[in-house]
């Protein structure tokens, strides 16, 4: 099923007019869809309010990633094929944390990327669902959903342009 | 806050944020000047005598190689300790300076990191069964591999780094597919792109997320390149030869690294600046800071090669007093040691002088003498301590043949195809990274509301 969606977008020049009207429409309760930026605004990041926990992620890989890893290397080592090396003992554990430490690093890279690739949905064969073409260049944009946006279109436009937008305009894309 | 008038401006003339995209996307339009073709071709003819060089070592052994049951590791080992230290440090730099050589930076070391990988594979003989060095369980046994074996070690650490540093290279460029996507004209080039920018949009909710990744990553990686270098360290340290068996051999050879991967970033980046007119972005001030470190690290190399030679003296062992003394500093690879100890301690003591750090073709001359020293401590390390160690009735020399010669050039030609293909077809600086730094280069920040002030790190 697929329905048309009507947005409202703003265009913005720089990053301070974006952050300046941004934090007066949220002031004024309008509901903000998203926002697209050509670099990572922590004004913007932050009063989005979405939350990550990729780093939290990341740790849990990495615990898990030692057990495994020093779990295996018990196994392998002392209970499955004890060998002698020279009369060291079978669980040499110092010798098994240099291993540990660079699969540990490979096991969270590998799995940190693949949970951004998921919860970011970036992903090879992707098509990118371009709002305004400018935005990975130089222009700043926010997004509204115009059924959602708590508040007139010709009033967001005002607040928009007194707060420095070079351009607001509609645009209708199809959702699915 | 970035102090501009301590510092220096981070990025000359001032820019929009779409012309900073324009200038640095300028190499992938604009034609290909006609060295790029005759580079490559150079490039090209030397990765064919590689090629050849290893198919004569596959298909005949490593018997076409100098290398003898006394110097068992010849100029294999020493290729692939010098390719391997060309690395990321500049993650370490927590700086905003960095953002215009960082990109350069990972691009050299994900096309080092395969080159290294090449010599220890070539050189396990029987190439084809490299995957016996995997702890996976097999039917040989079960047999599994020594997990107290540096080589095992090795092993790991490097396939982790090639695949850290290929992953978090490609991450960082992602962004700047997408720049692409949407700025180019060319129908092509806009699929291509598009397809490797993965369907990104900029939106907050893929910033948020991009930036926590980049905060993971950024934090391990550090942790492996020091790992990665103590771990090849240990290939030689963990040994009894004299000369190798050293606990200063981790932090030299992590320092070794830094060194030569600063080296190597200065060398790309002089590059950049004359051939593809990035001076704006790599001003002087990014030449100067590289230089700086460089003195530095020079110091620690320098102190490194001192204590040495010191702590073979005072250990009072015989052996390793020889292989200092009478086969190092004077004998008969004493033009190896002279060479590292020259252009590794003292000759990058000439960056104390601002004009020799504001010169760029001396900077760029630097550069390469100090990439060469490097391959000459390699060649010191690995050739001197095994040629003459306890016993002189297994004394033997060691030169390579033009199998392994071959073998080198090949791999040059590798990496300097990789670096040219990287100049023409990836973007040189990261352009999300130096427009988020192009604020912080005006002289007052009075442009940012109070409460904005925000350290971008």
């Amino acid at each position: 099923m697929t329905t048309n969606k009507k947005y409202l977008v703003g265009v913005f020049n720089d990053e301070q007019t974006l952050i300046d009207a941004f934090e007066n429409a949220l002031e004024r309760g309008v509901v903000i869809e998203e926002v697209y930026t050509p670099y990572p605004i922590h004004e913007i990041l932050h009063g989005m309010k979405n939350k990550t926990n990729i780093t939290t992620a990341a740790f849990f890989y990495g615990l898990f990633a030692v057990i495994l890893l020093i779990g295996g290397m018990y196994y392998a080592a002392v209970i499955d094929w004890p060998l002698h090396f020279g009369g060291k003992p079978f669980n040499t554990f110092p010798s098994f944390i240099v291993v540990t430490i660079v699969a540990t690093i490979l096991t969270i890279t590998i799995l940190t990327l693949f949970t951004f690739s998921v919860r970011a949905k970036i992903f090879p064969g992707k098509n990118a669902e371009v709002i305004d073409i400018r935005a990975t260049d130089d222009k700043f944009i926010i997004l509204l959903d115009q059924d959602k946006m708590g508040m007139k279109i010709p009033e967001v436009t005002q607040l928009f342009q007194t707060h420095g937008a070079s351009e607001v305009y509609q645009k209708e894309t199809v959702a699915n | 806050m970035y102090k501009t008038d301590v510092r220096g401006k981070l990025i000359d003339g001032e820019k929009s944020l779409s012309q900073i995209s324009q200038e640095i996307l300028a190499p992938i339009d604009a034609k290909v000047p006609k060295w790029w073709y005759i580079a490559m071709g150079i490039s090209l003819v030397m990765l064919a005598l590689g090629v050849k060089s290893i198919y004569v070592t596959l298909t005949q052994g490593i018997g076409t190689w100098g290398v003898n049951s006394t110097v068992a590791w010849g100029w294999e080992i020493i290729n692939f300790v010098w390719w391997i230290a060309f690395s990321i440090f500049l993650l370490i730099l927590r700086q905003k300076w960095r953002t215009a050589i960082n990109r350069a930076a990972e691009a050299m070391t994900v096309v080092a990191v395969f080159c290294a990988a090449l010599f220890p594979l070539m050189h396990m003989g029987r190439p084809w069964l490299f995957f016996y060095i995997f702890p996976y369980p097999n039917t040989r046994g079960p047999l599994w591999v020594n997990f107290n074996s540096p080589l095992f070690w090795d092993f790991m650490a490097i396939s982790a780094y090639l695949l850290i540093s290929a992953s978090f290279w490609y991450f960082g460029m992602v962004p700047d597919f997408a720049t692409i996507r949407d700025t180019t004209k060319s129908k092509i080039k806009k699929a291509v792109y598009g397809f490797f920018a993965f369907g990104w949009v900029g939106s907050s909710r893929e910033w948020l997320r991009y930036e926590g990744l980049a905060f993971v990553l950024g934090g391990i990686a550090a942790v492996l390149v020091v790992s990665v270098h103590s771990i090849v360290s240990t290939d030689f340290a963990v040994s009894i030869e004299p000369g190798w068996h050293t606990t200063l051999f981790p932090p030299y050879f992590v320092v070794g690294a830094i060194f030569s991967g600063f080296a190597m970033v200065l060398t790309l980046v002089t590059l950049m600046k004359k051939l593809y007119n990035m001076g704006d972005f790599i001003t002087e001030n990014h030449v100067d800071a590289v230089c700086r470190i460089l003195v530095f690290v020079s110091l620690i190399m320098g102190t490194a090669y001192i204590t040495e030679i010191f702590i073979a003296w005072y250990s009072g062992s015989e052996y390793e007093m020889y292989t200092f003394f009478k086969n190092r500093i004077t004998g008969e690879y004493a033009m190896q040691f002279w060479g590292m100890f020259i252009f590794n301690a003292l000759l990058p003591q000439l960056f104390w002088s601002r004009k020799v750090r504001r010169n760029l073709w001396v900077v760029f001359v630097i550069s390469l003498f100090i990439n060469l020293g490097m391959w000459f401590e390699r060649f010191n390390i690995v050739v001197t301590s095994l040629s003459k160690n306890y016993l002189p009735a297994s004394w033997a020399e060691y030169h390579p043949t033009w199998v392994e010669i071959g073998f080198f050039v090949g791999t040059l030609g590798m990496f300097s195809a990789g670096v040219l293909l990287f100049f023409r077809y990836i973007p040189q600086i990261a352009i999300a990274e130096v427009k988020m730094i192009s604020k912080f280069n005006k002289q007052q920040t009075t442009h940012l509301k109070p409460g904005h002030h925000h350290d971008y790190e």
